[in-house]
């Protein structure tokens, strides 16, 4: 979506007049998501005589979106409020990272090895992680789960590579 | 009086050995899908249906229904925990229910939220065999007008239950609403914002995105510098696991006006269970005398939703026993597990199914009976499981909430979205803007937008009959009336002038 | 239990596949592991139900497991796309359906697969007939009545449907184009809510599957008018065909058959057949199926060539009906 966050410290780029940066960004934003609904939304058909078409919830709410994210953006001008709050990195990008690679994996994977692997990838997001600790603990969750989710739960899921299948 | 006799040989069937032994299993199962975030009541049922070919019918229905009200005892688990609601009915429970579970009262928390939903299950359940046949009634007076009103007043609940502003709720509202409209048109199938995107096509999924802005970005939170010292302190701080005489006491009221709620309102086909949690909690919220505690780690506002999807999820099997009509998808499911042993449920179910109908609702006392045995103890273990040092807790969640997407559609972009909007998510952490009226939003959205267009295509476009129709009309008075009392405080306070300025 | 066999199936056929890389797998030993099974439709649908009954036999047949995996959306066009796809070995089938194979192609301009040249059609299953339905007190006594009801009053009625691209949508589309008339159309998301505003009286009338109809129709909450099915239906033996109620024109059934991606070797697709005729004349899938209102078509209609036949012609009977709809 068009709201992923941004990751530099707004604030400096800010003019003095924005008095609480954090809403001022936060409805900046929202209205930006509604542009982008109204843009996403323009190919659809609207009211044809009493019926609703397939745009018109849509726009209706993306409208109001803009209103509202206007509305805030403008109170972070007219009251003075937080300033943006910090961003980190690591946390983001590492947990991210883990679940793109099991959606990535799990197919042609299989549960074993996609879930052994995101559970290292996530645990990268901590400087807390202790390696030793975090493989043991991996290795029996993963285990566990390659048990728990398609023998007791029936859940049809691949549980090795696939090219040690075929 | 013929009930007697019906709850009686219930209970015979209920009793025997066999649908003993399902309704358990279908409780156990139930409380494990209910704790595992992700993984719903609905994929876990169609999965175990199969399995249902080689069971006697009532055994099957049996357990079927067991997973179905075991999941919402297990439900509030993960969101008191880890403010991970893995159902649409548990979201507000974890917004006072984490915040307990922070001040190291999460033992008191699920135990409060077992003995409510024990409580209105029990209540529940005798409605149904007291009042099931006249109840029906109500399921077939709402029609496409009633739902609208009904949704318009599900909205105003969502505003009430903010903790901060109500203009950044509002918003958050109307972004839910907007997401909800991903997917296709219902009337004429037109692809609306879906970006040729396949997996798009049906709609945003309520797990992918509660998962996201709930688990994923909480988690992402966690790992926040600064984080650390408060989730040490939550480790330390842990207190009883039972509810204290105090909190008993708090609790009581709001468990009786949440099976209340819940009972009515799980009768209405569609929406009517996730409808009922927010409004027990609204309820209770505008009843206290003290309604910022809310929020706070209020006990009354993880006792009332819980008791309030506890209730709901019972009386939604009314218009099924009675008319044969599933009013939800897992209940379309039962109808699937009655069709392959040849049973068609139809208003006559009651009739030439006694064993299938009065062993149900017998049993389904039986089972929360089981459900509260098995959930009390349990208390003990998930507290503990607070313990385990967060480094790994954390990749241990998002792999469990991976899997659970993964499994709804077998659907890797669902998993891929999540993790996006994990990261909207944190944003939104970041700008103070709560996650909890955009599920809401985006729950009640379709809901909202299909019935008044259905209302509209019925009346030919004539807008009174929202007003026009009693049930409309009162629903509509009870949403403004709210709304009043929302923003009535709003205005009093010193920002007032923006607030005025923005509604213009 | 299930699971047991099934993970000991995992690990054979883990052995076989070592084997297979010396020695490519053959048609000839064909099913040396367990079948996926694709169903478009959630478990306990119609098209659910009847896929796991014929294909529980077929299994027996093959001495092989078929896993049945239901994948749900846009009309089950999601599922059949994944089949398309899929692997033509032989070991990834899918159930396909009147919405899937037929009705889909005017319905979705983008759709990413065609019926016809993307698969090897294996054999018809079973069909389940159509109903006319309407609410209780809707004035007209039968079809004639209706008839001359609702193009009277074209204006004011309003038939429901399960939502776009479901077979009540469908077969109501038909009706529509064959009176002449355009009715209101009231959407609903899936059979169920839909059959609830039928029994509540706030929609008319609609076309829907005969399995979810027969209690209504029995328990007097809703009236049938006739069955768009050539013969009486067992089930609703008080319920006339069109073609005796004065509407011939009107057939319409919402068959299910099994697929397999193009290109499967034609000895796994006659393997297959042979296990499904087999299966449709077995006592018990008979049994089974009659007693969900489902019409088991006749020998001559279970060959791959007569299902292809059915599925060209059912294209051109529903692109001209759907095509304005959208």
């Amino acid at each position: 979506m068009s709201d992923t966050p941004s990751e530099a410290p707004v604030k400096s780029i800010l003019p003095e007049w924005v008095r609480g940066p954090q809403d001022f960004v936060g409805g900046l934003a929202m209205v930006a998501v509604a542009l982008f609904a109204l843009w996403a939304s323009s190919d659809l058909q609207g009211m044809h005589g009493f019926s609703f078409g397939a745009g018109t919830a849509p726009r209706m709410f993306a409208v109001l979106l803009l209103l509202l994210g206007a509305a805030v953006a403008l109170m972070g001008v007219l009251k003075d409020g937080p300033a943006i709050a910090a961003y980190s990195w690591r946390g983001p990008l590492f947990v991210s990272a883990a679940i793109v690679f099991f959606a990535v994996s799990i197919r042609p994977f299989g549960l074993v090895v996609s879930a052994f692997a995101a559970f290292l990838i996530a645990a990268l997001g901590s400087h807390e992680t202790k390696w030793v600790e975090a493989i043991i603990v991996g290795a029996c969750l993963t285990i566990g789960c390659a048990l728990l989710f398609p023998y007791v739960l029936g859940l049809p899921m691949p549980m090795f590579p696939r090219f040690l299948i075929q | 009086m013929d009930l007697f006799a019906n709850l009686a040989h219930g209970f015979v069937v209920a009793f025997s050995p066999i649908n003993l032994l399902m309704c358990l299993i279908g409780a156990l199962v139930g409380t494990l899908v209910g704790v595992l975030p992700g993984i719903g009541t609905i994929a876990t049922v169609a999965m175990l249906l199969p399995i249902t070919f080689g069971l006697p019918p009532v055994g099957a229905l049996i357990m079927l229904a067991g997973i179905y009200y075991g999941a919402q005892y297990g439900g509030s688990t993960t969101s008191i925990l880890v403010n991970i609601p893995g159902e649409a009915t548990s979201v507000v429970t974890a917004l006072d229910g984490h915040q307990m579970a922070k001040q190291g009262r999460a033992g008191p928390a699920l135990a409060i939220a077992a003995i409510g939903s024990f409580f209105a299950g029990c209540v529940a359940t005798v409605l149904i065999a007291v009042l099931g046949a006249p109840l029906t009634k109500l399921a077939l007076a709402f029609g496409p007008a009633e739902y609208f009103s009904l949704m318009v007043l599900g909205l105003i609940f969502a505003v009430v239950l903010a903790k901060g502003s109500v203009l950044k709720a509002v918003a958050m509202i109307v972004f839910g609403l907007l997401l909800s409209m991903v997917g296709s048109d219902i009337e004429t199938g037109a692809s609306r914002m879906a970006f040729n995107i396949p997996e798009l096509a049906d709609g945003l999924g309520f797990a992918t995105v509660a998962m996201g802005v709930f688990g994923f970005a909480e988690i992402i939170r966690n790992l926040d510098h600064g984080a650390e010292m408060d989730r040490n302190l939550v480790q330390q701080k842990i207190t009883g696991l039972m509810p204290t005489r105090k909190d008993l006491a708090d609790s009581t009221p709001a468990i009786l006006r949440g099976t209340v709620l819940g009972s009515i309102l799980g009768i209405l086909p569609g929406g009517g269970a996730v409808i009922a949690s927010f409004a027990a909690y609204t309820l209770e919220k505008k009843l206290a005398k003290d309604p910022k505690r809310f929020g706070r780690g209020a006990i009354e506002g993880v006792a009332a939703p819980e008791s309030a999807n506890n209730a709901a999820a019972q009386t939604s099997f009314i218009p099924l026993l009675t008319l044969g009509i599933p009013p939800n998808a897992v209940m379309a499911l039962m109808v699937g597990a009655m069709t392959i042993h040849g049973i068609v449920p139809g208003p006559q179910v009651m009739q030439k199914q006694p064993d299938l109908v009065w062993g149900m609702i017998a049993s389904m006392w039986i089972g929360n009976l089981m459900l509260i045995i098995i959930n009390l103890p349990l208390v003990g273990i998930w507290v503990r499981l607070l313990r385990v040092p967060y480094r790994l807790m954390f990749p241990s969640i998002v792999v469990f909430c991976a899997i659970g997407i993964y499994s709804v559609n077998n659907a890797p972009v669902d998993v891929v979205l999540a993790g996006a909007f994990g990261l909207i998510g944190y944003w939104l952490i970041k700008h103070d803007f709560e996650p909890a009226p955009l599920l809401l939003g985006m729950v009640l959205g379709p809901l909202m937008e299909e019935n008044l267009r259905r209302a509209l295509l019925i009346s030919r476009g004539d807008w009174s009959v929202f007003v026009s129709r009693p049930l409309s009309a009162v629903l509509l008075a009870i949403a403004a009336g709210l709304l009043v009392l929302a923003v009535l405080p709003t205005l009093r306070a010193k920002r007032d002038e923006v607030f005025v300025e923005s509604e213009g | 239990m299930m699971s047991i066999r099934s993970l000991a199936g995992a690990c054979l056929s883990a052995f076989a596949a070592l084997g297979a890389f010396a020695v490519p797998a053959s048609a000839q030993n064909y099913p040396t592991r367990t079948i996926t099974m694709i169903v478009p439709f959630a478990a306990g649908g119609p098209t659910d139900v009847i896929s796991r009954i014929v294909t529980a036999h077929i299994a027996q047949t093959l001495g092989q497991s078929i896993v049945i995996e239901n994948v749900v959306g846009a009309g089950g066009t999601t599922a059949t796309t994944r089949a398309a796809r899929a692997a033509n070995d032989g070991y990834t089938l899918v159930t396909g359906h009147m919405g899937t194979h037929a009705a889909s192609v005017p319905l979705y301009p983008k759709l990413a697969y065609h019926p016809e040249k993307d698969f090897e059609p294996v054999a018809l299953l079973a069909g389940t007939p159509i109903l006319i339905l309407a609410r209780k007190d809707f004035p007209p006594k039968d079809l004639k009545e209706f008839i001359a009801y609702v193009k009277a009053n074209a204006e004011k009625v309003n038939a429901a449907h399960a939502g776009i691209g479901s077979v009540s949508h469908a077969s109501c589309e038909l009706l529509n184009s064959i009176l002449d008339i355009k009715p209101v159309g009231v959407p609903f998301n899936g059979t169920g809510p839909a059959m609830n505003a039928l029994v509540a009286g706030q929609v008319d009338y609609m076309c829907d599957q005969i399995v979810n109809a027969v209690p209504q129709i029995n328990a007097g909450t809703i009236k049938a008018y006739a069955v768009a099915t050539p013969e009486r239906n067992p089930s609703l033996p008080n319920v006339p065909t069109t073609t005796e109620a004065g509407l011939p024109a009107f057939q319409a059934q919402a068959w299910n058959a099994i697929f397999a991606p193009k290109g499967t070797s034609p000895a796994i697709i006659a393997t297959l057949n042979a296990a499904a005729i087999k299966a449709l004349d077995d006592e018990n899938v008979r049994k089974r199926l009659l007693e969900l209102g489902s019409v088991i078509p006749a020998s001559a209609n279970r060959t791959p060539e007569a299902l292809a036949t059915l599925v060209k012609n059912e294209i051109a009977k529903w692109t001209p009906v759907l095509k304005p709809a959208t």
